[in-house]
């Protein structure tokens, strides 16, 4: 495979210095067993399992990390941090690279859904102050363009009144409305992790 | 003893409605309050931590952490990710005075946040002894196996959640074996089930539940026991589309904790609201030593007069 050397990524032991701080783990300590590879449940969906992950981190190859689908594929079910002989919270360390990711601006293209899944999620919270699942799902699946995913089980669910038809609301906006606003900065707009276009 | 601040989540408000309900209804049976929290918000799930350097992760929560500690010593959220959560605000809140500050600033009042946060199997382990339950349950789940499942939130990252072992989790047992039924051991119960890629990476989610029920099945488990909503979604609502996938035919029903222990108090699987998941429970309900429903014979209004089985609605029937 050829390396990508990302322009905006200049000093690989810089950011594994980083990413160590943020998290407060030591790659180093990895001494490759895999046993977090072997318990990962999206680890087949990867390009790099966990283990290669800190692999790479440890020969200072960040920019494999950080443009790896693995960084934003991972769902933080924390398996592999229970499961390290290590106690090394990989978990928290691809966390740490998918944050990186993001500030530099890092699309993975194959991933966009996962990143259409979060914005929507919290547009929806940041609007009514909860989450109106259906809302979430039909919007989902518009942006995605697979307007009929999931159909299958929509009179299901109906059936079972396990859904809102008007949107839940709570009635103090204003203060979710200020909390956004807040670590925003921006009046709650689409904040940072969003700056870089991921589709507007 | 004074009641408890309950944070019901938006899954249990709408898609995990039968969880709420069968909460209350255990709850309300062995004399537990609950206080709804006043105008709760969402507590930004899985996407609020990941955003903006996580102080959303934060911040959501710690408005309801706030207004539940009116007058509350404990809050309960049934849902494992509200529960994570909220249990992850409040150590980041606890670890940095910056960060109170500012949440303070934002609610415009001194920020509380220290109230004790309580999961569903916690509460019930807390008010409830095996020993009196099973006087309550008299052996009325005989005859079932259960598997206990405890994904990952409940439990992780352990340094926080500080409940059970992350490893082998093993709380809901004593309550389970205490309503006559089995529960052997479970091996896959500590993993995950695909998490939140349900919409947006399906194919992480049927492989991972695929292998959950598959080996709960070839372990001769009667039905899984889950705490958390989004587990269930996947195991219960997502079982369709796994055995569409693959081929397979696995039809595994899928109970809450509250409806089990409903189920062992004698409350009527309609209440408990069994009826409202995608996999019948009707085979499973009608092992339960007592009952005089007929598995073959679904839905009759007449079946009412059993109160640990009564099988109107279930299935596609009604």
């Amino acid at each position: 495979m050829a390396i990508r050397v990302s322009t905006t990524i200049a000093d690989g032991a810089a950011l594994v210095a980083d990413i160590e701080r943020r998290s407060g783990e030591r790659v180093s300590a990895c001494y490759q067993c895999g046993r977090c590879t072997s318990t990962c449940a999206a680890a087949f969906a990867f390009d790099y399992p966990p283990h290669r992950i800190m692999r790479l981190l440890q020969l200072g190859q960040v920019d494999k990390v950080l443009n790896s689908r693995t960084a934003q594929l991972c769902f933080d079910c924390m398996t592999c941090s229970s499961r390290c002989p290590m106690t090394i919270d990989v978990a928290n360390v691809i966390e740490q690279v998918k944050m990186i990711a993001d500030e530099h601006g890092i699309r993975v293209n194959k991933e966009k859904s996962i990143r259409l899944f979060r914005r929507a999620f919290l547009k929806n919270v940041r609007r009514h102050g909860r989450l109106h699942e259906a809302r979430l799902l039909t919007w989902i699946n518009l942006r995605s363009f697979k307007p009929f995913n999931d159909l299958a089980v929509v009179p299901l669910i109906l059936r079972r009144k396990k859904v809102h038809i008007v949107p839940p609301k709570i009635r103090n906006r204003r203060e979710i409305h200020r909390i956004f606003h807040e670590v925003n900065g921006n009046g709650g707009g689409n904040g940072n992790s969003d700056r870089h276009g991921g589709g507007k | 003893m004074s009641a408890y601040s309950y944070f019901p989540g938006c899954s249990l408000t709408s898609s995990a409605g039968e969880y709420d309900t069968s909460f209350r209804l255990v709850a309300g049976t062995l004399g537990i309050g609950l206080d709804e929290i006043n105008d709760w918000n969402c507590c930004g799930a899985s996407p609020a931590p990941h955003h903006w350097g996580g102080n959303l992760g934060v911040m959501l929560p710690a408005r309801n952490l706030h207004i539940a500690g009116y007058g509350h010593e404990a809050m309960v959220a049934p849902c494992a990710g509200c529960y994570n959560r909220h249990k992850n605000a409040q150590h980041e809140l606890a670890a940095s005075a910056e960060l109170r500050e500012q949440t303070s600033r934002i609610l415009r009042e001194p920020l509380r946040y220290q109230i004790e946060i309580l999961n569903l199997v916690e509460l019930f382990d807390r008010e409830i002894s095996p020993e009196a339950l099973a006087e309550r349950a008299q052996g009325r789940l005989e005859g079932l196996n259960l598997a206990t499942y405890y994904g990952c939130l409940l439990t992780r990252p352990a340094k926080i959640m500080n409940f059970d072992n992350a490893r082998n989790p093993v709380s809901m047992k004593p309550l389970l074996r205490a309503t006559g039924a089995q529960s052997d051991h479970f091996p896959f119960k500590s993993e995950c089930c695909g998490s939140y890629m349900g919409l947006a990476k399906k194919e992480i989610v049927l492989r991972a539940g695929r292998r959950i029920i598959e080996v709960a099945k070839d372990l001769g488990f009667d039905a899984i026991i889950t705490a958390c909503p989004l587990c269930h979604q996947n195991l219960d609502l997502r079982q369709s589309q796994i055995n569409k996938t693959y081929g397979i035919s696995l039809e595994m029903p899928i109970l809450y904790f509250s409806q089990v222990l409903g189920l062992a108090l004698g409350l009527s699987a309609d209440d408990l609201g069994i009826d409202a998941h995608m996999v019948s429970a009707r085979k499973l309900l009608a092992k339960i030593s007592g009952s005089a429903v007929d598995p073959a014979s679904p839905a009759k209004s007449g079946d009412a007069t059993e109160p640990t089985a009564t099988l109107s609605g279930i299935g596609e029937a009604s």
